[in-house]
């Protein structure tokens, strides 16, 4: 009985309730015409973060960022306090993904929030934060430590030709293959041919619609000298090699060189397929290496550096973290004192040792102590040296959702590579004119 | 009946109009809360959805009044999303409404362990979307999910399909996670309706000599219609705004991309926040327009039905 009544509200809408509601409607209106004139914030107006200052700070320094892992923010922030003596450092989790993390960060920016003096920050939102005026301009810093940092490393903080963050640790792809079955690649197309040849020999990487699509085709794109955005900034994506990389990314899941599979992989259902020992070769990040060891796959597999494009040279995309500083901190000071210890070399080699991140310092990468716990350094030192960052532009989210959305069309079959790579390009040029 | 009385006309003396004035100061308070909960955040995002952000200036505005609905309504991606969500809320709702019926009907009989099985079917429904939305992600995984290997184990068809990464397919593993988490919902708001049928009603047609089919076409699923048209405005509201299951599924590949996650994507990853407002308008008013006419014209039939039980 009672089921009846819920529905007839709904029906008896008075008239009164209607004036309320646009009177209330109105009111809104007024009131967020007062608040939406925000003053603009141009990239002219950054301060600058002086490298001497370091060595006279003091206080407290707060670094926020997402949820802590591997407990490297954490042990860093440690680490820190004890060395220096003068700054405390504190680590804020504030997002549990990093999607969460930067909508977080973006909120505290946004609202010109003092709370935290240094964000750790992805390495593909350096332009989106430098050109909203958020971040401390750390040219002279990076400057001053540069001979310390692996050149590409320090390119992944660079907008409009200024450094806006120090990196912390690095990350780059590699690929794992069983010794057992398939060859060491030395190119995309011999790995590629391989792994079609027996059952078992397959290639599995990250094809689901999502960044890590946009990176697994940009590692091929660049290694077969094609771009995206060029020097200049002019969209550059139509070209034959963006049509060759697609075309040939689609006939290997046609061909069984790779499983369809890939098309609803990232990262760890990728890492999953591979650990059941039905695949050759797996594209993946460093942190695979510690996880395939606890596997029975312990004692067959090996790492390589990401292979090159058939008469082209190996490229591919760098991921990682890094340091930026807020252009609201409180501790600039304490901030710089503290990316002055993160980027040590020593410090470094724990970052390797201790939490099994890739260094930014290139001498970690041949430590003796830094070898036995990851004997695949030099292939790591290979593909972060050989990397190249991701197109750098305020409006990446959009560039790589125009990138991921439109290769997963030709991979999945519902889009011609010519239709593809036309509306890859128009949607990346809307996308910078909306900017 | 108690709707009339409210409506009767009041006779306007003195006394009443002191009552309504009492009646409405004591109402003022909830009423400028409700305004402020309710009417300011809409209100908001209807100005932000006839303003153009722009990324460059840091979020300010820029009055462009309806630019942002016709960019809208004159993209592909939104006519995408609009006719998958539809797609999705079509074929999971009714799914829902068969399959709640049935299962109504069977917890309507009176029988041992009842009131357990009652809790036990509900359970689905208790657990969070974005939780049975990656149990039914795993399920589906090539190679080694649960589906995957029992199907190609039993060398039936399905075995090999990669299901979330196939057109149709994918769709298909959306609507029967969703119809496996809400059926119970709907199953219930039925039950609720069957058991206000009186006993007397079926007395009458077992002496009239109705069989056991025309008993359920003639007199259960009439009387019935009203709790089923509720549960279908609810599930088809919800179907509507759908956004976990997609999002965490397939990320919007493969066809599955609704409403709601069009207008995430430009708010929260891009940062447009005109355009993402001016989407998130677009789903409210479609959930709108759909609901009022499934009052208009199903609704119809909840009224005549409580006015025959009268």
């Amino acid at each position: 009985m009672d089921l009846n009544r819920p529905a007839l509200p709904l029906q008896n809408k008075p008239r009164t309730k209607t004036a309320l509601a646009a009177t209330a409607l109105a009111a809104a209106l007024l009131l967020s015409a007062c608040g939406g004139g925000a003053a603009p914030q141009g990239a002219e107006q950054a301060a600058a973060a002086d490298p001497a200052s370091g060595a006279n700070a003091s206080g407290a320094v707060n670094i926020c960022g997402v949820k802590d892992a591997s407990g490297i923010y954490k042990g860093t922030a440690e680490a820190f306090t004890k060395a220096n003596g003068k700054v405390t450092a504190k680590y804020t989790e504030i997002g549990a993904t990093t999607d969460e993390a930067r909508t977080q960060i973006v909120q505290r920016l946004e609202g010109k929030s003092t709370e935290c003096d240094l964000f750790v920050t992805d390495v593909i939102w350096t332009s989106e934060f430098a050109s909203q005026g958020w971040l401390l301009d750390q040219t002279k810093l990076v400057e001053a430590n540069k001979d310390r940092l692996i050149p590409s490393t320090v390119e992944t903080t660079k907008y409009q030709d200024k450094y806006w963050g120090s990196p912390f640790f690095t990350n780059a792809g590699l690929i794992y293959y069983q010794k057992d079955k398939v060859a060491k690649p030395e190119t995309w197309q011999q790995l590629y041919a391989e792994a079609a040849k027996t059952p078992g020999n397959g290639y599995v990487y990250q094809g689901k619609q999502y960044e890590g699509l946009t990176v697994n085709f940009l590692e091929m794109l660049y290694s077969a000298g094609g771009e995206v955005l060029n020097d200049q900034g002019d969209v550059k994506i139509d070209s034959k090699e963006t049509r060759d990389v697609l075309n040939f990314m689609s006939e290997g899941l046609k061909n069984g060189s790779a499983d369809r599979a890939v098309l609803t992989y990232n990262e760890d259902p990728a890492r999953l397929a591979y650990e059941s020992g039905d695949f050759g070769y797996q594209r993946n990040w460093p942190h695979v290496y510690r996880l395939l060891n606890a596997t029975p796959l312990a004692s067959t597999f090996g790492v390589a550096p990401l292979p090159a494009w058939e008469g082209g040279k190996a490229s591919g995309v760098l991921g990682g973290w890094n340091l930026a500083i807020s252009a609201h901190a409180t501790n600039q000071a304490g901030a710089v004192a503290f990316i002055d210890f993160a980027t040590t070399p020593d410090w470094q080699k724990h970052v390797a040792m201790d939490y099994s991140q890739a260094p930014v310092n290139e001498a970690a990468y041949s430590d003796a102590a830094v070898l036995q716990k990851m004997p695949f350094a030099s292939e790591l030192l290979a593909s972060v040296k050989g990397a190249k960052p991701r197109p750098i532009s305020p409006v990446y989210p959009q560039i790589s959702q125009a990138i991921y959305k439109n290769v997963y069309a030709v991979l999945s079959g519902t889009a011609s590579t010519e239709d593809a790579v036309k509306k890859m390009a128009d949607e990346i040029t809307t996308a910078k004119a909306s900017f | 009946m108690a709707i009339r009385t409210l409506h009767a006309p009041a006779k306007t003396n003195a006394r009443d109009r002191a009552e309504r004035k009492l009646a409405f100061r004591m109402t003022a308070p909830s009423l400028v809360i409700m305004t402020l909960v309710a009417a300011v955040p809409i209100g908001y995002a209807v100005w932000l959805s006839l303003n153009q952000y722009s990324v460059r200036t840091a979020g300010l505005s820029r009055f462009v009044g309806l630019e942002n609905y016709i960019n809208a309504l004159a993209s592909q991606e939104w006519w995408a999303a609009f006719g998958q969500t539809f797609l999705f809320a079509g074929l999971s709702v009714s799914l829902e409404l068969i399959l709640g019926t049935a299962m109504a009907l069977l917890l309507n009989l009176a029988f041992k362990g009842r009131a357990v099985l009652r809790t036990v079917v509900l359970l689905p429904y208790a657990i969070i979307t974005v939780v049975s939305a990656i149990t039914w992600q795993t399920m589906f995984q090539p190679n080694m999910g649960l589906v995957t290997n029992v199907l190609s184990t039993l060398g039936l068809p399905g075995g090999d399909v990669v299901w979330l990464g196939e057109h149709g397919y994918a769709m298909a593993v959306i609507v029967m996670a969703d119809v496996w988490k809400t059926t119970p919902f709907a199953a219930l708001i039925i039950l609720a309706g069957l058991q206000v049928i009186s006993a007397e009603t079926y007395e009458a047609a077992e002496l009239d000599g109705a069989s056991k089919w025309q008993t359920f076409v003639n007199i259960t699923l009439p009387l019935l219609r009203p709790a089923i048209v509720l549960a279908a405005i609810f599930r088809t509201m919800d179907a509507l705004r759908v956004f976990d299951l997609p999002f965490v599924l397939t990320r919007g590949a493969n066809g599955t991309e609704s409403m709601s996650m069009l207008a995430y994507t430009q708010l929260r990853e891009n940062r447009l926040v005109g355009e993402g407002s001016a989407l998130s308008i677009l789903t409210f008013l479609t959930v709108m327009v759909v609901s009022v006419i499934y009052v208009r014209f199903a609704g119809g039939n909840i009224r005549d039905v409580a006015k025959e039980e009268q």
